[in-house]
């Protein structure tokens, strides 16, 4: 059986009087990526720098690659911090190399593997560059690369789509799904849903510290009530109509051309069963939906509507002592 | 080690690369070549001033002169033949006496009173001399009843000639009160020829003396100007490197680029590697220094007969182990010591302003170690230095300099120890510290409270 690259037992992490993460408890298998998911003060970046040993766990226990994180095990990740920073007169292909260096590699195998990123990634005209000539988001791209110059195992990204333009952001995406392939696992932390949803096969939802998911997208949106909406000509009572037949629909909104109706699936029913059963009754359909299940319509029914409205914010800056979320 | 050695050479190369490295390693030679360009300029340069004395006869002005001769001969004569040990007549080597030029030239009164020579004195009018027509610098001009000379000049702040005068004056006086009293003018004169002498004498062992002879020489006085030259070259070394320290991790963690290191190498590593990168910096701008004093000490020694001999002494007494052992014990935990504390305070803050609040407590630390090495250079036997040196933050620089003066083994050998573990004391400290502020972003305000006691690690 495959080792598996990060495992946290109840791992608790306070500062002063604040708790910032309570009892996470976490399984990273070999060759996944996994997102790790949650609005801002979630405890993400708490548990990943206690993941790698930059700051110790309060309580509990942290495995990277069997031990506790030390020298050797960390040489086999790749970690983009969310608090990106390097070293502004260095050129970008030196900072490359010089991370590749500081996790092993040799002094030409470093430079040519620093070339060989550039290139691939639109960067190659740029090696030469001072990193304070660079745009923010070329900066950020080179710290990226910096992340992955020695072909880590395992890789760690606090918010790597953070800061980048839409174009980046494909970018990072398929630079990911490339690490993936080579068979690099992923552990990655966001909190905008869509990037979790595209790119990975497990998921992890925190929120006030706690771990509030962990599974599959599929487990995800099984968690949810499922519905459809249906638009009928207004004045029909589809609720009196489908009640007969065991579905409960709510009158949503005039449109005015029409009413739109919420139907509830009761369990086993599926949205076309919704569909047939107000045809059956006679209903003067004019639009049909089944619902489109969102991550963050799971994360919503998890903790709630308020604590999910801070999924919307940027990640904020740390706070003295307090590494922001 | 690679780990270090990377952290270093980064560093290293970070810093050297900087156009401030280069501006401040050209600064030293280039200030202490205009300097002794200007000195020596100044010297050459300075002009020859005419003065005139009135008095009845020329008893004054012939005392004046003679004055005048004695003080060049004694200057000549003392503090080049005999301190410098220069071989006998190189005193009286040109370029030496020329510096040695008289700059005050009597001429003849153009005037007969105060009012007549006014014009004169305030430049309004010139008189003729040697040097051909200048105003008059200043006049002394004897009272009507003998008691005052009175000096009169334009420019009151140089007083060269009026010290001259006053000197001149005395010796008159006391030649005149013995005359006096019936004294012989040439019996006074062998008195003052008979006077004993009284000459520095160092003891040494009958072997030794047999050998070495008993007369003061540069290589006695040399290792209290070498361990003096050490202790502040190391105070020089402790001062350059608060910049890059505190400037160094100020950028480091304004560029939030710890947590990228730290999960690269280890934290030791880390600072090992900042540290030796610092002290290879100051390191390289003192080496260059040093390698220009030499090359302008051998241009000196291969100028100026017998300064080769001066420079000998002192390149002897810095090997001897005497000094070198505990000069590099003083250097080494003086320097991690040091380097430890500003590099743990620079952790803490964010921005050069918050760094400036912290630079005048840091300047007035530094001035202190200052302080105790000029007391212990003046009397390193003083009761103050010898418990300032058992201070931690005195020892580095106060252990070097008691060295010449043979202080007992066990002492030195405690300090030492002290040393030791003061510095480790500050290691721990100071980890502390810089693992707080680098790692959890603690700032300058959290400080009390990591001191206090473990609140450090609740706060990070």
């Amino acid at each position: 059986m495959a080792q598996s690259p990060l495992v946290l037992t109840n791992v608790t992490k306070r500062f002063g009087g604040f708790t910032a993460v309570r009892g996470l408890s976490l399984d990273v298998p070999e060759g996944r990526i996994i997102g790790f998911l949650g609005p801002n003060g979630a405890g993400k970046s708490t548990s990943l720098r206690v993941s790698l040993g930059v700051i110790p766990p309060d309580e509990g226990e942290v495995r990277l690659f069997g031990a506790a994180p030390n020298i050797l095990s960390l040489r086999r990740v790749g970690f983009l911090p969310e608090e990106r920073g390097l070293y502004k007169k260095m050129t970008a292909r030196d900072t490359i190399a010089y991370f590749g260096r500081l996790k092993g590699l040799g002094a030409a195998a470093a430079k040519a593997r620093a070339n060989e990123l550039m290139d691939s990634t639109g960067l190659g005209e740029f090696r030469n560059t001072r990193v304070s000539k660079l745009s923010k988001g070329m900066a950020q791209k080179v710290q990226i690369l910096s992340t992955l110059a020695h072909k880590p195992d395992f890789l760690i990204l606090d918010e790597p789509f953070s800061g980048l333009d839409p174009v980046n952001q494909q970018v990072l995406e398929d630079l990911i799904r490339e690490e993936h392939a080579r068979g690099a696992t992923i552990l990655f932390s966001t909190h905008v849903m869509e990037h979790a949803e595209r790119l990975c096969d497990r998921i992890v939802m925190m929120a006030r510290g706690r771990k509030v998911f962990d599974g599959t997208l599929p487990e995800a949106f099984a968690t949810l009530d499922k519905g459809a909406s249906l638009e009928v000509e207004p004045g029909f009572d589809l609720a009196a109509a489908l009640a007969p037949k065991g579905f409960e629909a709510h009158r949503a909104a005039d449109r005015g051309h029409g009413d739109a109706w919420r139907i509830a699936l009761p369990k086993g029913a599926g949205p076309q069963d919704a569909l047939r059963a107000a045809i059956e009754a006679g209903a003067p359909i004019t639009g049909f939906a089944p619902d489109e299940a969102r991550l963050r319509d799971v994360f919503v029914s998890l903790v709630g509507e308020a604590e999910a409205a801070a999924l919307d914010d940027p990640p904020a800056e740390r706070e003295e002592g307090v590494p922001a979320e | 080690m690679r780990n270090i050695y990377l952290i270093f050479r980064r560093d290293y190369l970070g810093y050297v690369k900087a156009w401030g490295f280069w501006l401040s390693l050209a600064a030293v030679p280039a200030l202490m070549l205009v300097g002794s360009l200007f000195a020596l300029f100044a010297a050459q340069s300075s002009p020859i001033r005419y003065y005139t004395v009135i008095e009845p006869g020329k008893v004054f002005a012939e005392a004046i002169d003679a004055e005048f001769a004695r003080s060049e001969a004694a200057a000549m004569a003392q503090e080049i033949a005999g301190q410098m040990q220069l071989p006998e007549g190189a005193a009286q080597n040109g370029a030496m006496q020329s510096l040695r030029e008289r700059k005050f030239i009597e001429v003849p009164p153009p005037a007969e009173d105060i009012d007549g020579l006014r014009p004169y004195l305030l430049g309004e009018r010139l008189v003729f001399g040697p040097q051909g027509d200048k105003p008059l610098f200043a006049a002394l001009i004897l009272s009507a009843d003998g008691k005052t000379l009175e000096y009169w000049s334009d420019d009151v702040s140089i007083n060269s000639l009026r010290y001259e005068a006053q000197d001149a004056v005395r010796r008159l006086a006391r030649k005149h009160a013995l005359e006096a009293a019936g004294l012989d003018p040439d019996f006074i004169q062998n008195a003052d020829d008979a006077a004993v002498d009284v000459p520095a004498r160092r003891i040494r062992t009958v072997a030794e003396q047999a050998s070495a002879g008993a007369e003061v020489t540069l290589a006695d006085k040399a290792p209290v100007y070498v361990a003096g030259a050490l202790a502040y070259f190391l105070w020089l070394m402790v001062f350059s490197i608060i910049q890059y320290l505190l400037m160094g991790t100020i950028e480091e963690r304004s560029n939030k680029i710890f947590d990228t290191l730290l999960t690269s190498v280890r934290m030791p590593e880390l600072l090992a590697g900042k540290l030796l990168a610092v002290f290879a910096v100051t390191s390289t701008m003192m080496l260059v220094w040093g390698l220009f004093t030499l090359s302008g000490s051998a241009f000196l020694a291969s100028q100026v007969p017998g300064a080769g001999d001066m420079i000998a002494p002192f390149l002897s007494t810095a090997a001897s182990p005497q000094i070198l052992l505990p000069a590099l014990v003083s250097f080494v935990l003086g320097y991690i010591m040091y380097g430890m504390i500003f590099m743990a305070l620079g952790s803490l803050c964010d921005t050069i302003q918050e760094a400036q609040t912290l630079l005048s407590p840091m300047m007035i630390l530094l001035m202190l170690p200052m302080f105790a090495i000029f007391i212990a250079f003046q009397d390193p036997g003083s009761p103050v230095v010898d418990v300032a040196t058992w201070v931690p933050v005195f020892t580095p620089f106060l252990l070097i300099l008691r060295m010449p003066h043979d202080p007992p083994m066990w002492e030195v050998a405690l300090q030492m120890g002290l040393m030791v573990v003061t510095t480790l004391a500050v290691l721990w400290v100071s980890v502390r510290v810089y693992r707080a502020g680098a790692v959890n972003g603690a700032s300058i305000g959290d400080l009390g409270k990591m001191l206090k006691g473990m609140g450090w690690k609740k706060a990070g």
